[in-house]
């Protein structure tokens, strides 16, 4: 289990600028973005997952503002099935529930404001 | 459904015809009714058949407090529901592949949902027999799962009615999307 955490450790570590280096150059094209050139619900979320891997939280929220509560909710829902927490169920719905509501209320506003294109 | 609620109107007649009071439960209607002259009715016995349930409803009251005295008599632990765990992990999972259309998180979450109506019935043949916590996350797993199911779908609707107003053509094409949006405003 160590050794493991260690060596997950070391590799995020020693090799953190050609992790996120290559990370940021083989971003995934959204099938509806490259199609309609017209952002989807999800788009977004990997441009902000790789400023957070840099450390950029502020512009990890601007890009996409759900990405840091949905990383939450799968590393809580993942310690939950783990250890079993006493009302981890309910909180795990509360979070999905504000997840979709930021998704949502993103989308609408970048609609309001012509971010779309 | 309908079937079941037919049969159950008929019991509540005969109550008020023999002046029971309302609250009895199934139980004692469907002993009145074999006491009175009609015991071969198809609905006497569907009449039992829908009163096994409040019968298993009546026994867990002591399996909360002391179904643990049963279960550790038998050996056994409480059991895990069989999909709990992968119907939450799907219902998270569904609302993260909103790309594509929405048609993969559209899947997930109609398995999510079968997957979790299977478990609710096993869960209610016999209460004492699953854990509580795998119980909660199974529903939580299904709240997840429908909310994901309806936000799949109105992105679905969304796509469907930005084909129909532009067609493909000014889909694909960027430029004219663009002017198109731009008359729009």
């Amino acid at each position: 289990m160590k050794l493991k955490l260690f060596l997950i450790l070391s590799v995020f570590l020693t090799e953190n600028k050609g992790f996120i280096h290559w990370l940021e150059h083989n971003l995934l094209t959204c099938p509806f973005k490259s199609y309609t050139g017209l952002d989807c619900p999800g788009c977004g979320i990997q441009r902000s997952f790789v400023a957070l891997m840099k450390g950029d939280l502020v512009s990890s929220f601007k890009l996409y503002p759900a990405t840091i509560p949905i990383l939450g909710l799968l590393l809580f829902a993942a310690a939950h099935l783990k250890f079993d927490f006493k009302n981890g169920a309910f909180f795990i719905k509360m979070l999905y529930i504000g997840v979709t509501l930021i998704i949502v209320i993103n989308y609408i506003f970048k609609i309001f404001t012509n971010q779309l294109i | 459904m309908s079937e079941e609620q037919f049969p159950g109107e008929e019991p509540k007649k005969n109550e008020q015809e023999g002046g029971l009071s309302p609250e009895t439960n199934p139980e004692s209607a469907s002993l009145k009714n074999e006491g009175t002259t009609m015991p071969v009715e198809p609905s006497t016995t569907s009449q039992q058949g829908t009163g096994f349930p409040p019968n298993n409803g009546g026994f867990p009251p002591p399996p909360n407090n002391g179904g643990g005295f049963n279960n550790g008599g038998f050996g056994g632990m409480q059991q895990t529901l069989p999909n709990a765990t992968i119907v939450l992990v799907l219902g998270i999972l569904s609302i993260l592949t909103c790309c594509c259309y929405g048609i993969i998180g559209l899947i997930l979450g109609i398995v999510a949902l079968v997957l979790s109506k299977k478990d609710r019935e096993l869960y209610a043949a016999n209460i004492g027999a699953y854990t509580e916590s795998s119980f909660k996350n199974l529903n939580a797993g299904r709240v997840c799962a429908i909310i994901g199911l309806i936000l799949n779908i109105l992105y679905l609707l969304l796509c469907i009615v930005l084909v129909a107003m532009f067609g493909f053509a000014a889909l694909s094409d960027q430029d004219a999307m663009r002017e198109a949006l731009q008359n729009m405003q």
